[in-house]
This record gives C-alpha cells, sequence and structure tokens, in this order.
C-alpha cells in the first residue's frame, strides 16, 4: 500500500515511465491503482523517431507489471516523510506476519 | 473503479508483451485488464515497407499478454500516412 | 521484544533493506542493469524510490568478423526513481556501495 499511496501524491506530476519493452513515455500522471498500473495524460514518448508506433495516442493506461522505473521530480518528492512510511510500513508487515501462523513449521 | 472504464467503446490501440499493435474499439475489461476488442486491426511495422494492415475481427486479450492500452485520437490517427511509415516492430516486453 | 531493539536487529532479509533507508545502495536488476543510490523508501516486494541514482548498462558486442565479444557500459544518472521490486535480483547495503 505505500506505492500506492505514494502515487497518489504525485498525481498531477510530470513523470517518465520506463516499461521492460525499453519504450520510455512522458506524461502527467492522471491516476493510480491498487497493482500500480498507471494511466497518463498529454503524453510523448521520449524517443518518437524510432518509436512512432503511438503517434495518435495522448493518454494512456500502462500496465503495472510491465513497468521497469518511474522517473520523478525530485522536489515532488519529500524524501523524510517517505523513510518514515517506509518504517511504519516494514513495523506493520512484520506484525502481520507474526499474527499469522508459521507455515513453514507446519 | 476501473482506470479503463471511460475507454471502453473508444477506439485504442494496445501494445501487446509480444510486441504486437492492434488498434480496435474496447468493449469491455475486468480487475485483471483481460479487454475485449471488436474490429481489430493488426499494425505490423518493418523497417523496409510501410505499416501493413491485417483485419483480425473480435479479439479477448489476456491481461499478462498487455503492455499499454491507449486512447487514440482519430482525427490524429486519419492525419498519419501509414503507407509511408516505417520503423522497427516494438521490442517484446523481457519481465 | 522490545521495539527499539527490534528497529536495531536483522531476522530477516527485509530489516536489512529497512537498516539501508537514507543509505547508499547497490541494486542489481534483470536485464544486466546495476543501481547505485540513496533508499528513501522500499516494500515487501522490493519496489523503492532511490534519490541521485546511477544507473550502468552493461551490453555485450559481438564482432562477427573477427569472433569476438567486447562488453561495452553505458551509465546515466537520474534524481528520483520508482524500480518495480519484480526486476530486482539483489540489494547490497554501503559497506559494498563505494
Amino acid at each position: 500500500m505505500l506505492f500506492y499511496s505514494f502515487f497518489k501524491t504525485q498525481v498531477g506530476q510530470q513523470v517518465t515511465v520506463e516499461l521492460k519493452n525499453d519504450l520510455a513515455i512522458q506524461g502527467v500522471l492522471e491516476s493510480v491503482d491498487q497493482f500500480l498500473n498507471i494511466k497518463l495524460r498529454d503524453i510523448h514518448v521520449v524517443d518518437p523517431e524510432r518509436y512512432p508506433h503511438m503517434l495518435s495516442i495522448k493518454n494512456c493506461f500502462i500496465r503495472g507489471s510491465v513497468v521497469r522505473y518511474v522517473q520523478l521530480s525530485p522536489s515532488t518528492v519529500d524524501t523524510a516523510l517517505l523513510q518514515d512510511a517506509a518504517r511504519r510500513e516494514a513495523q506493520s508487515t512484520q506484525q502481520m506476519n507474526q499474527a499469522k501462523p508459521n507455515v513453514a513449521q507446519a | 473503479m476501473s482506470q479503463l472504464q471511460p475507454y471502453v467503446d473508444r477506439k485504442v490501440t494496445v501494445v501487446m508483451g509480444d510486441g504486437r499493435v492492434v488498434v480496435g474499439t474496447l468493449r469491455g475489461l475486468d480487475q485483471t485488464t483481460n479487454i475485449i476488442m471488436q474490429g481489430c486491426q493488426e499494425r505490423v511495422f518493418s523497417e523496409d515497407e510501410g505499416v501493413e494492415v491485417v483485419d483480425l475481427g473480435l479479439y479477448l486479450v489476456r491481461g499478462d499478454n498487455i503492455a499499454l492500452i491507449g486512447l487514440m485520437d482519430e482525427e490524429a490517427d486519419a492525419a498519419i500516412d501509414l503507407d509511408n511509415l516505417k520503423a522497427a516492430p516494438l521490442p517484446a516486453v523481457r519481465h | 521484544m522490545a521495539d527499539t531493539a527490534a528497529a536495531l536487529t536483522v531476522e530477516e532479509p527485509l530489516d536489512l533493506v529497512r537498516l539501508s533507508l537514507d543509505e547508499r545502495i547497490y541494486v542489481k536488476l534483470r536485464g544486466d542493469r546495476e543501481l547505485r543510490g540513496r533508499l528513501h523508501a522500499y516494500d515487501q516486494h522490493l519496489n523503492m524510490v532511490l534519490g541521485e541514482v546511477e544507473e550502468t548498462i552493461t551490453m555485450v558486442d559481438v564482432n562477427d568478423e573477427v569472433q569476438t565479444q567486447s562488453l561495452r557500459s553505458v551509465n546515466r544518472t537520474v534524481p528520483m526513481l520508482f524500480v518495480r521490486g519484480d526486476g530486482v535480483i539483489l540489494v547490497s547495503p554501503p559497506s559494498r556501495a563505494a
């Protein structure tokens, strides 16, 4: 849930999504869902000469599973807040695992 | 609500996991991005010749094999000279 | 165990990642990619946000005429990067990250 929440704070920001097929797409983050599927608007591909396959597309949905990277603008990221959130997430994930019966010992 | 709902009944370009590009009208979808597309046409890109358009009909594409779904601007699309557009096919997705 | 002690000890692999928060780490990825950057966030899938990232991609150039292969690496920097966890092969904490 950490990164779902994080990406929600990035809605409206300019991002570059790099896919696992090496295509890189720049656009404004419109929305994100729990699978980290991403919707972008006002897009352009980073290397249009090589990738003219999406010339008539201004808005797109990218499946989360094909994302390699998302480049973000550093000024929009509160790194201290993010680190605190990561520590809290680690703690709550650990507590959840401890609450479950240990399958490995069964 | 699905992020793709606003794309339903609109003309879309789908980039598949194997790099194929298919255009058609999005008719339905589910949670896992399985989609139904009507009036599908594959656009086969090559470096030597223009884009070849192949009629495919009605497709159900499994979500796992979808990389991207793009909403097409039909006016902008009509202005593209596919016969003279040359480019290597898109690479496949490598997980 | 007291919360303070739990925060400092390594009981499971991801604890090592937690202790690397705000440190520069090394990440090896699928597709002959390597990253060095400051860890700002991670989750149980090893999704991460890294800052001041240096990426190295290693490619093999094959010369057919003389039947040789040479390694070529391409570097780039990215100020702030989300990395999807499914591509991560390993994470190494600061001591090795130089």
